[in-house]
Order: C-alpha cells, then sequence, then structure tokens
C-alpha cells in the first residue's frame, strides 16, 4: 500500500503522463526561485521595517514590547500566504514558509550586515527564531481545514509559544551583573559595551507599557495580549491574502460581451470541458493566450 | 522595432556605460571622519561646548585599555530649533565597535542609560575603552539627545593595534563565573536555530516530494476534490510534528530555567547626575558680533567685567569642538596630543592684549581668525534657522588658573571686503 495519495490523485488531475513532468518543473521554478525568494525578500523588509530593531538587539528583547510586537508583526504575512497556498493547493505550509523565508533573510542580514560589514558578533544580533509557532499553525490549519478556528487556536498558540522558544536562546542573556556598582544584566552590559553611533540609548522601547499586573508575570500577560491582537491581525491578512490572491480572466461571448470568469481553475476541468465540448476533459487547444480570454462561453 | 525606439534604447545604453565608466575611473577612498562637519554650525557651536577632550593613549594594543574623557558644557542659549536635553547620552562615535566600552562616569556618576542634562551645566566624563578592531580610527566623544539626534564632539584618531582574533571581553556575573561577550550564548542559539530551521525545511519537504500547485489545483477544482487532497498521512505527520514542537518548546525552555536560576530583566532607569558650573571671576556680555565670510573669522565684541581679585588674560575661544589660541593660551593650555586639524595656535588676535584688571570693566575686541571656519563648515551658519553664535572663553590669572565663560549672542554676516 502506498504511503501517499499521490497516484490517486494525479489519476483525478487527469493530466497526461507529459503534463504531470511539465507540472512538476512548474512546481520547482515556481516554488523556489518565485514563491520563495518572494516571500523571504518582502517579509525580511516588511519585519524589519515593523519590528526590526526588536530583533537586531539583545537588549531590545525586554518583558513587554519584544514579546507583545513580534508575533503580531511575524503573523500578518502568514495569515496572507496561507490564505493563497491552503485556498488554491490545500498546501498547509504557509507559515512555515514565510517564517523559515524570513529567518533566511534575517542570517543573510545577521552574517553580511551585522557581523562582516559593521562587526558585531552574533550573539548580540541573533534573531529570535518562530517556526516553532509556523509549525503549530500549518499543523492546526491542516487538521482543522478551518482558517477561523486557525485563527482562534493556531494563532493563539502561535504568540503564546513565542517566549518559552525564545527564552531557549537568549535566556543566558538575563544573568545579572554588577558593573561600577550598578545592576545590569548581561543583555544591557552588551548593549553598552559594543559601541553603536547610530542607536543611542534612549532608543530603546523597553519596558515602558502598563501591562504589569499579577505579581510581576508581565512577559505572560503580554503574550496574552499580543495573542489577540494576533488573532485579529491574522484574520486581517487571511483577507488581504484574499484580496490579492484573487485570479479571474476575461471571456467574450456569443454576441460579444466580455464577462469576467472568477473560476480560472474551471479551464481544463469536466466541467469546462461539458460546456466547451470536450468531453475528455482536457482543455481546447489554445493558439495564444488572446485565444483563451476570448474563449466559447 | 522603429527608429525612434532604437535611438532611446542607444541613448539609455550609452548613458549605462559612461556611468559604469566614470564609476571604474573614480576609485572611491576610505571614509576619514563621520560628517561631522556636515552638521549644521548653530547646532555645533550652541548645544555641547567639548572642551579638555583627551584620547589617552592614542596607540593601543588589542584587549588593552584606553580612556576617552574631557569635559561639556551644555549651552545656555540652547537653539530653539533643537529639542532640549531632557534625554540624553554620551557616547562614542566611532566606525563601529572598534572598541568595547567598559564604563562611563559624567561627573563621577555611572551612566549606563540615558538621562536629563540641565542648561548651564558642566559635566566631565571619563570612557573607559578596550581595543577590539586594529586600525587607525577616528574617534568622538558624542553627545546623543533624544528628539535631536547626536551631537558630535572633536574627533581624535586612535590606533589600535594586534589581531582581533585575540580579543576577548570577559564579563564577571554576579552569581559566579566570567563569560566572554563575543561568544557568550552563540552556541545556543546557533543550535536551536538549526533545530528548527531543520524541521521547518523537513516540515515543507514533506509536501514538496508529492505534486506541489498545478496537480492539486486541477483537482481542488473538481468535485471531492477536498476531501481526496486530505491526506490521512498528512494528518498522522500534523499529529507527530505538533508533539515534538510543544516537546521540545518545553525541554528548551525548562533545562534554560534550570541553567539559570537567577535571572533579571532589562534595566530601563535614568541615572541622577548633578551638574557642576563654570568658575570664573570675570562676566562677559556679547556687545556686538559679525563673521567675515571671505575673511574667515568670527570678530566679536565683549563687555568684560572682573570681579576678582587677580588680573586676567584672555587665552582661548573654543566652539564646536574647535580652539583658537593666542600665545596666553598656548602657554597655559597647549596639549600637544589634540588634533592639529581642529586647533589653531594662533587664531585669535586681540585689539588690546593687556589684562583685565581687578575691578576693571572694559571692551574687549575679539578676533577668532583662521581658515578653520571655512574647512570645518562653521561659515555656513548663514544658512541656520537663528543667527546666534555661541562657545567658551578661557582666561588664565599669572598662577595659571583658568577662568571659564560660555557666552551667545546674536551676529551679522558679512559678505564683502567692503561692507567689512
Amino acid at each position: 500500500m502506498a504511503l501517499f495519495r499521490t497516484a490517486e490523485i494525479i489519476k483525478a488531475s487527469k493530466l497526461p503522463p507529459e503534463g504531470v513532468k511539465l507540472s512538476r518543473m512548474i512546481d520547482a521554478v515556481y516554488f523556489l526561485p518565485i514563491a520563495y525568494l518572494g516571500v523571504f525578500a518582502t517579509f525580511h523588509m516588511h519585519f524589519d521595517l515593523l519590528a526590526g530593531d526588536w530583533d537586531f538587539w539583545i537588549d531590545w528583547k525586554d518583558r513587554q514590547f519584544w514579546v507583545t510586537v513580534t508575533p503580531i508583526v511575524e503573523v500578518m504575512y502568514p495569515g496572507a500566504i496561507m490564505y493563497y497556498f491552503w485556498t488554491f493547493y490545500r498546501q498547509p505550509f504557509g507559515a512555515t514558509l514565510s517564517i523559515t523565508g524570513l529567518l533566511v533573510g534575517k542570517w543573510i542580514t545577521v552574517v553580511l550586515a551585522w557581523y562582516w560589514w559593521a562587526n558585531f558578533p552574533v550573539n548580540f544580533v541573533m534573531p529570535a527564531t518562530m517556526v516553532s509557532s509556523a509549525l503549530i499553525l500549518d499543523c492546526t490549519l491542516l487538521l482543522t481545514r478551518s482558517w477561523m478556528l486557525t485563527a482562534i487556536f493556531g494563532v493563539w498558540a502561535f504568540a503564546m509559544m513565542f517566549y518559552p522558544t525564545q527564552y531557549a536562546l537568549f535566556g543566558y542573556s538575563k544573568q545579572p551583573m554588577v558593573v561600577d556598582g550598578q545592576l545590569l544584566s548581561l543583555a544591557d552590559y552588551m548593549g553598552f559595551t559594543y559601541v553603536r553611533t547610530g542607536t543611542p540609548e534612549y532608543i530603546r522601547i523597553i519596558e515602558v507599557g502598563s501591562l504589569r499586573t499579577f505579581g510581576g508575570h508581565t512577559v505572560w500577560i503580554s503574550a496574552f495580549f499580543s495573542a489577540f491582537v494576533s488573532m485579529l491581525v491574522y484574520t486581517i491578512w487571511w483577507q488581504i491574502g484574499h484580496f490579492v490572491g484573487q485570479a479571474f480572466f476575461w471571456v467574450k461571448g456569443k454576441r460579444g460581451v466580455m464577462s469576467r470568469k472568477n473560476d480560472i481553475m474551471i479551464v481544463g476541468t469536466d466541467e469546462f470541458a461539458a460546456r466547451h465540448g470536450t468531453p475528455d476533459g482536457v482543455a481546447p487547444k489554445l493558439t495564444s493566450a488572446r485565444t483563451l480570454a476570448e474563449g466559447k462561453s | 522595432m522603429n527608429a525612434k525606439n532604437i535611438f532611446k534604447l542607444c541613448v539609455i545604453g550609452s548613458l549605462g556605460m559612461a556611468t559604469l565608466g566614470l564609476t571604474l575611473v573614480f576609485n572611491a577612498t576610505p571614509a576619514s571622519a563621520h560628517g561631522e562637519r556636515s552638521q549644521e554650525p548653530f547646532l555645533r557651536m550652541r548645544t555641547a561646548q567639548w572642551y579638555d577632550t583627551k584620547w589617552n593613549p592614542q596607540k593601543t594594543a588589542v584587549n588593552d585599555e584606553a580612556m576617552l574623557s574631557g569635559k561639556i558644557h551644555i549651552a545656555e542659549d540652547w537653539p530653539r530649533a533643537v529639542v532640549k536635553p531632557n534625554r540624553t547620552f554620551i557616547n562614542v562615535g566611532s566606525p563601529s565597535s572598534v572598541f568595547t566600552r567598559l564604563s562611563s562616569k559624567v561627573n563621577g556618576t555611572p551612566m549606563f542609560t540615558s538621562g536629563p542634562m540641565e542648561l548651564g551645566g558642566d559635566y566631565e566624563y571619563v570612557i573607559k575603552l578596550r581595543g577590539r578592531l586594529p586600525g587607525h580610527h577616528h574617534i568622538h566623544p558624542m553627545l546623543a539627545v533624544n528628539g535631536a539626534g547626536p551631537v558630535a564632539g572633536p574627533g581624535g584618531w586612535m590606533d589600535i593595534t594586534g589581531n582581533y582574533k585575540d580579543f576577548t571581553n570577559p564579563a564577571k556575573l554576579l552569581v559566579g563565573g566570567t563569560i566572554d561577550t563575543e561568544t557568550a550564548g552563540m552556541a545556543a542559539g546557533i543550535f536551536w536555530h538549526v533545530l528548527w530551521g531543520g524541521l521547518g525545511f523537513a516540515w515543507i519537504g514533506w509536501f514538496m516530494i508529492r505534486p506541489m500547485f498545478l496537480i492539486r489545483a486541477r483537482v481542488l477544482a473538481q468535485e471531492g476534490g477536498d476531501a481526496l487532497l486530505n491526506d490521512p498521512v498528512d494528518r498522522v505527520v500534523a499529529w507527530g510534528v505538533l508533539g515534538v514542537t510543544f516537546t521540545l518548546i518545553a525541554i528548551g525552555f525548562f533545562t534554560t530555567d534550570h541553567s539559570y536560576p537567577y535571572t533579571v530583566p532589562l534595566q530601563a532607569g535614568e541615572p541622577k547626575i548633578k551638574a557642576t558650573h563654570l568658575k570664573s571671576d570675570l562676566t562677559m556680555k556679547v556687545l556686538a558680533a559679525d563673521y567675515d565670510v571671505p575673511g574667515r573669522a568670527l570678530r566679536m565684541t565683549l563687555q568684560v567685567t572682573n570681579s576678582g581679585e587677580t588680573p586676567l588674560r584672555i587665552g582661548e575661544f573654543t566652539t564646536a569642538g574647535i580652539r583658537f589660541l593666542n600665545k596666553v593660551g598656548v602657554a597655559n593650555n597647549l596639549d600637544p596630543t589634540y588634533p592639529a586639524e581642529i586647533m589653531a595656535q594662533d587664531g585669535l588676535h586681540m585689539e588690546d592684549e593687556s589684562p583685565i584688571m581687578p575691578g576693571e570693566t572694559k571692551e574687549v575686541k575679539l578676533d577668532s581668525r583662521d581658515s578653520l571656519w571655512e574647512v570645518q563648515r562653521l561659515m555656513d551658519m548663514v544658512n541656520d534657522p537663528e543667527q546666534r553664535f555661541g562657545g567658551l572663553v578661557m582666561s588664565w590669572d599669572e598662577s595659571g588658573n583658568r577662568h571659564i565663560n560660555s557666552i551667545a549672542g546674536a551676529i551679522i554676516p558679512v559678505f564683502t571686503r567692503a561692507a567689512g
């Protein structure tokens, strides 16, 4: 017995063998150079503009803003990308693709810009990772097959798991030390000891919020707040994915009237074949893109 | 393609080739400073008055300590166009972190975070550094003012010799033990990044080994396509990935928590630094001032009163970190290590060089004249939003005691010799 349903799926696609082969080539060309690089480049820029400093510097990784801002910003692109991959292909890797793509961009920046060009040690500019949260989000969508349940449960876990995941990477930097009679965390000292001309100390946005209750458990209050906002943001970005992910084509009818067809996937299907008189379900042979646009309806 | 389009392409191509040619012809030289001259004169002359700046020693080996020290007077005549120094930080302007900063004290108080400074206040700073990146570096003290940006102080050259690979920056922890800030936490960070990245790519790879897009889209568009694409093995794997993910998060969190039982949050306080104030037996009032653009001079007429008990001679006028001295200044305050490019040893002239006697009030005409006004781009004052100048005037008595006055006043440009 086969591990996957691949054979059944290929059969149901009604593509001839050469079509199947071609589709795999399209997979390779479309996925890596276009989808992956496109997502990593744009998401990286988007993230750096909205939450960059909290991610660049170890002395920005506080209990309030870092924990609040990062998941909210990091859930945006996954919302739209998940819509696209799930709605059109039922592929549950939109979040992981976005977040790993973001990390590829981050690490290129860390190595080339921060370490090689600006000479900061890598640990000082180590980025956070939300791959764990992305896996939770993707698995939730696959298992529930509902974007609303994913927004409620998956995104909640996406944000809540942020701090515990990062603690393994950055816990060491919270160790106390005394310099000139002042108590500092190691992260504070690293921010002080590595001179940053363009980013003076006062630019840090840390520990200035009002999310302080329940006996000082600031992290979890911030994480809860971040989770709720992330849910809302996710649904908005899912709808943005819906808005920009629309595809349609124009068909010229018998009377010469152009009409918009939203279901581009109908081309080559049984329904299309029945409507256009091609009983084997294969799309009519087209001579040019213009022929498709002017096809019968 | 018609002739017009071919012509357009030729023009664009020619421009591209010309750009490439020029790029190859003109060799870009390394930057030797930080653009401090591009800061507007009113910003440099009327905010932070830097004096007694020292870069010590000027040659350091990797891992050896050095000192950047000096004094800063926060001008009383702070420009209206610049945010007041309510949140400031004395920083080091350097090309990257060529030194690490070990400690920073302002008037004896540690300054790890930013804090307010007082208009008219005087602050002495001592910044202890450790050589990190070998090279010939231009180092400035710098006053970073929230809302106004950094104000660069005078820049001096410091050399660091040795090899960066030998650099370590040990930090002693409160709970015992020492760690190197260059490498602390690096292994754990890279381990978790590789682990999570590997899991993420494995998850994507699980779907990449099967048809990904076109075939699935065609199936999904059909009746029952959604159910067919809902492969049971994917659901099993998803449950497994969820389990592994939560387990790894828990392992990472609790082992780290166990490894570092004592932690503190990031510190966000502010230092309370008490200002000192300039001391002088002289009082000075600017009666008139102009700047001679073609003559590269700032001329001022001061009303000076000596309320002390000893005669005093004016020897130095300093503004924007640039020093103009006469013989009195050279005799009393010449630091041979001060960068020659920002000091005019014969740049201060007076009509009447006699001392100001105790109890005497007289008009003093001071003329600070040197090409430094042009080289340091302070003659651009005419483009400032407020035509005023500021600076420190230093005087000495016979015993070598220094008296410093902060002056400021309106200033008029003189564009031609005839008008001057």
